[in-house]
């Protein structure tokens, strides 16, 4: 079980973050650059002390309340950042087995197990210089499972490589960090590597925590307009004949359903402003009275104005906060 | 000159009496400079020091100033009548025109060139790779051993072969307050002023023999040493 509570100084914003994460369990810290994110996993690490606050790792004080933290070489935390960090001057084979110097290095079982199902078996008389990007990591990874962590700390790993390396190593990750039951803190601006991830969202921005809860709740539900639109919402659009008559749908662009279906969510029509082609739809930009907004489509718009129905989009007040509407769905403003 | 008047040059009795305190004095002065500058090299790469501009600007002060007045600052530092030659009379020692005077000297005209280059070598090291180290479970000293040495030994090794070469051919400090023993640099001016050029041609070669090899050494093994990560 990893606990964090923890207040840090930095020149832009203090970062105040508390975490509970189970022995096993998953959470993904997501967010844009420069929320503050890295600063937690680096006082996790404890590369960074903080100003208050304590952490926790399988039940030892790693940075208590009061008195001296527990140094990084003892804390028995593995972090895995973008730059896999590997040691230049040293071989696959020796980066691996890096942690365990005290002895003759792991069991050559567990070594060659990991190695294979790393997929790097082959390659450990190689020089890191040699290796793609992909299999840097893969070895990076490996030299962390081997030395035993009681907790796995990824930093935007697999940000600089494509899409599917990404979704592949994202997915042994998880498969590896389950297996272990290691508590393990993903930190990405990416919502797609989070959830692909994760089983537990935190939303942080400008060093606060501002939601928390399963992937698909923060996504469908998010507490605030604020959080709407780290996660992705691309516009708003005023709801008539609702309680409060300043609510605000949040639009997300794969929420959007290319008909007029009032019992799915909100009907809007729009002018189309823009569109081009999207992967293998298309995304149009759509302008309803005052509010724009971004949706995907299966095929070009036809004409100038096109009606679409937001699937149960989440609702907010004039104070940015989640609002349930008196009506659930019907036609929007314009 | 034929080899003939060159072994003749160096056979007579105390000839290579130079070349001996020159190999001595400068195997002394890489060790004080291994044992003193890495450590400092090391502690201004890492911003560990306080007030490291003025450390910086110490160490560039020996660079720029002419190597006579290094000399001649060396004597109001560690003179017979300074309070560093107090103590050092009352050890029985001295700083002027003796070993440890040429010692000193030497070291204060490479150590720039040592320190400096030095901490180039552990600047270029990627200090996330020091903190992997200490997350994999390594203290400070065994990163410094097994990550941020190795990283930085091609540097390191071509700094020091610099300064031997610069300390091998220490002239200046060395002609203010070691003007004894005799090193080869010493060796080769007095030669040229009392029997002339073709007399202290075979000290020079000398010199030469000294001071390239170690350069030259530093310089294949860095470039080994970069083949071999390079795999």
């Amino acid at each position: 079980m990893l606990n964090v509570d923890v207040e840090v100084d930095r020149r832009d914003f203090p970062v105040r973050a508390a975490l509970h994460v189970a022995d096993g369990e998953r959470v993904a810290l997501f967010g844009p650059s420069g929320a503050g994110k890295t600063t937690v996993l680096e006082v996790i690490a404890g590369l960074v002390a903080p100003r208050t606050g304590h952490v926790e790792l399988a039940g030892r004080v790693l940075t208590p309340a009061a008195g001296p933290p527990v140094p990084p070489w003892q804390r028995r935390v593995g972090l895995l950042r973008q730059d896999p960090g590997l040691f230049p001057h040293l071989s696959v084979g020796a980066n691996l087995r890096y942690a365990r110097r005290r002895g003759a290095g792991p069991p050559p079982a567990e070594l060659g197990a990991l190695t294979r199902q790393l997929g790097i078996d082959g390659l450990l008389d190689a020089m890191p210089v040699r290796l793609s990007g992909g299999q840097r990591h893969r070895v990076a990874l490996g030299r962390l499972l081997l030395a035993h962590c009681d907790a796995l700390l990824l930093d935007e790993p697999f940000a600089s490589l494509d899409a599917a390396l990404r979704r592949s190593l994202t997915a042994l990750v998880r498969d590896l960090a389950e297996q272990r039951a290691v508590p393990t803190l993903l930190v990405t601006h990416q919502l797609s590597d989070a959830q692909a991830f994760a089983d537990r969202l935190a939303v942080m921005d400008r060093g606060v925590i501002l939601q928390e809860g399963a992937p698909d709740e923060v996504v469908l539900r998010p507490a605030s307009r604020h959080v709407a639109v780290l996660v992705g919402y691309l516009g708003f659009v005023s709801v008539p004949g609702g309680q409060d008559g300043n609510l605000v749908a949040g639009v997300h662009p794969d929420r959007v359903l290319p008909v007029a279906d009032p019992s799915r969510g909100l009907v809007v029509s729009g002018n189309v402003v823009a569109a081009r082609p999207s992967g293998a739809g298309w995304e149009a930009d759509l302008r309803a009275g005052d509010a724009a907004f971004t949706c995907r489509l299966p095929g070009p718009p036809v004409g100038d104005r096109v009606t679409v129905t937001v699937a149960d989009p989440p609702y907010f007040g004039p104070d940015g906060a989640r609002a349930e509407p008196a009506l659930a769905a019907g036609d929007a403003d314009p | 000159m034929s080899p003939g008047d060159l072994a003749a040059a160096l056979t007579g009795a105390g000839n290579l009496d130079p070349l001996l305190t020159s190999v001595e004095s400068g195997g002394v002065t890489l060790a004080v400079l291994m044992l003193v500058g890495t450590p400092l090299a090391w502690m201004l790469a890492r911003d560990r020091l306080p007030f490291p501009r003025v450390w910086e600007a110490g160490i560039l002060c020996s660079l720029l100033l002419p190597p006579l007045v290094i000399g001649l600052l060396l004597v109001f530092m560690v003179g017979p009548y300074t309070w560093i030659g107090g103590i050092l009379s009352w050890l029985h020692q001295s700083a002027t025109n003796t070993f440890l005077a040429l010692v000193i000297a030497e070291v204060y005209e490479s150590a720039p060139y040592f320190v400096l280059g030095a901490l180039a070598a552990f600047t270029s090291v990627d200090q996330r790779l020091e903190e992997q180290a200490g997350l994999l479970g390594d203290r400070p000293f065994a990163v410094f051993r097994r990550v941020t040495l190795p990283l930085a030994a091609p540097g390191l090794a071509m700094s020091l072969a610099v300064a031997w070469a610069r300390a091998a051919g220490a002239f200046g400090a060395v002609v203010i307050i070691a003007y004894h023993p005799f090193g080869i640099p010493m060796q080769i001016f007095t030669t040229l002023q009392e029997t002339g050029l073709y007399t202290a041609l075979p000290y020079a070669l000398i010199l030469l023999v000294v001071a390239l090899p170690l350069p030259l050494a530093a310089y294949v093994w860095s470039a080994r040493a970069e083949r071999r990560r390079r795999g």
